[in-house]
């Protein structure tokens, strides 16, 4: 099928996405330096920064969630590829207020190498950087390394960003992101492909009656292809695996975050999110915050991410705090 | 014998790896499109016209400063991990001890695996990269010329990226496709395929006509 997207030249999409994400917000965010989306309104000298870095083509992700309360810069790659550690460079001087950076890197294979390259750099130049992986994708198996960052960056943007806000120094920050990391996982399932903006050709192929668990960001495959069942069905499925892998007890805090693809409708995100609130409540498990809506996106991809997170008293404060990026307003 | 190379010599091996390159974008980008995003072809364009750019007239007149700038360029391509992989490589090179060519090639490998832990046989462009430098290696140890040692690193690196086809990819976001990767050689084994093809002929067309081979 012939690609249909409102689209000028191929090589263009990047730079006029965000072009039209900054005017589309000009309170909140502005374009910085080489494509860098930064606060419109930098943050007070004496608190610590936080970046981040990613691919485009997943809006609003990343760039969507810069604002006061959680990201000072952000790095957008080319369509799903990682951008390289000069621009990273420079938003971490960017974004460098006197009291340290953190980096907040989502674990995909080219994110992290441009990050690592970027950690050499700026301590080469004596910057005050610490570097946080997210990994909470449970399709990738037990290694760390293997388990791919989806939207539990959300989390991790909200509250590193909210301490850092406080003034909490680096280190803080950077416990902060790791405890938030540590306790949160993710599963997603598709059950459509999206096709590549610059490219056209499909990311993936999937039957017309399948859907398939752990699929990546980018239609990377999981390991669970099976024929396509409810939504109450899906939500069971997933919901058991992501709370056995986080082991969560009865009476334990949870938030949870139900992440649209991008084609899969709020219709639907509601209703599995109704189902997850059900299970929950039979476990004794407390739902204590949840959130439905697209954060990260993959074009037309048709399924949804499911996260749990553990909170505590800290961080769920850390979560109510205010923030006025343009994709998560917080009052 | 002597390989040492200069920083024109290093020029011209850059002008015939991006016509390499050039020739089979397309070809590459198709590859991509069976275990990737499709987009490698494209990835390669940008970085051969940074490479290019970093040995055009005007740019510095030493070899390592050329190297330092162009493997900083090239990681400015933003193509993901090929293009960081190769401004790595590109860019490690300037740290080596002398000008031989030999020596250039292990200090970007040995730069390039600071930054991963892939090995042979993963299914990425290290497939093709270090049967290459293999090769330079073992034509320096029998005193062979910078021709017959570029000429060797093409078949090897031709030969490796041709065996990816058969490996399951471990590696990067291919990785995730297991089972799936298999029949389709590495988009990077084969760029990294057709650097050491555009170095080869760059090399003995010149000096071919030079007369110095």
């Amino acid at each position: 099928m012939k690609m249909k997207k409102f689209i000028n030249k191929p090589e263009n999409i990047v730079a006029e996405l965000l072009e039209g994400l900054a005017l589309s917000h000009p309170a909140q965010i502005r374009l910085a330096g080489n494509h860098l989306v930064a606060r419109a309104v930098p943050k007070a000298k004496g608190k610590v920064g936080v970046v981040t870095l990613g691919g485009s083509g997943h809006e609003p992700g990343l760039s969507g969630f810069v604002g006061e309360g959680m990201l000072d810069v952000s790095v957008p790659g080319e369509i799903f590829a990682a951008p390289g550690a000069p621009r990273c460079l420079e938003a971490i001087r960017l974004a460098n207020y006197g009291a340290g950076v953190l980096f907040i890197v989502l674990n995909h294979a080219g994110d992290v190498l441009s990050a690592n390259l970027t950690m050499e750099m700026a301590k080469r130049e004596g910057l005050n950087v610490k570097m946080t992986l997210t990994h909470e994708d449970i399709s990738g198996g037990t290694d760390p390394e293997d388990r791919r960052g989806l939207v539990g960056f959300l989390p991790v943007y909200k509250v590193t960003g909210a301490a850092a806000e406080e003034g909490q120094p680096l280190d803080a920050c950077f416990e902060i992101a790791e405890r938030m990391g540590r306790n949160m996982r993710t599963l997603a399932v598709a059950v459509q492909t999206a096709t590549h903006p610059s490219t056209g050709q499909p990311i993936f192929e999937l039957g017309d009656d399948e859907m398939e668990i752990g699929m990546g960001q980018h239609g990377e495959a999981g390991t669970g292809r099976m024929k396509l069942k409810t939504a109450d069905e899906t939500a069971e499925i997933m919901l058991d695996s992501l709370l056995k892998d986080l082991d969560v007890k009865s009476g334990e805090e949870l938030l949870v975050i139900v992440n649209g693809a991008g084609a899969t409708t709020l219709m639907e995100l509601f209703i599995l999110f109704r189902r997850v609130d059900q299970i929950l409540k039979g476990k004794g498990i407390k739902l204590a915050r949840g959130k439905v809506g697209e954060f990260i996106t993959t074009q037309e991809q048709a399924g949804f991410q499911l996260m749990i997170a553990r909170m505590d008293r800290e961080l769920l404060r850390l979560w109510d705090a205010p923030s006025n990026a343009p994709y998560f307003v917080v009052r | 014998m002597s390989n040492s190379i200069t920083k024109d010599d290093f020029a011209r091996m850059i002008a015939g790896a991006a016509s390499a390159i050039r020739e089979q974008h397309a070809m590459l980008s198709e590859l991509d499109c069976a275990a990737g995003d499709g987009d490698h072809g494209s990835t390669m364009l940008r970085t051969m016209d940074r490479l290019e750019a970093a040995f055009a007239p005007g740019s510095p007149e030493d070899l390592k400063t050329c190297l330092k700038d162009a493997g900083w360029s090239v990681l400015g391509v933003d193509g993901g991990a090929s293009s960081s992989l190769l401004g790595v490589f590109f860019g490690g090179m300037a740290d080596a001890a002398d000008d031989e060519l030999i020596v250039l090639f292990e200090a970007g490998l040995s730069a390039l695996r600071k930054q991963t832990k892939a090995q042979p046989g993963d299914k990425t462009m290290m497939d093709a990269l270090v049967p290459a430098v293999l090769a330079i290696r073992a034509a320096a140890d029998q005193e062979k010329s910078t021709s017959e040692a570029l000429h060797d690193a093409a078949l090897a690196a031709h030969a490796g990226a041709d065996a990816t086809r058969n490996m399951t990819a471990r590696h990067g976001r291919a990785k995730f496709l297991g089972e799936k990767t298999r029949g389709h050689a590495d988009p990077g084994a084969t760029s990294v395929s057709l650097l050491f093809e555009g170095f080869d002929k760059s090399w003995s067309n010149w000096k071919g006509e030079a007369g110095n081979a």
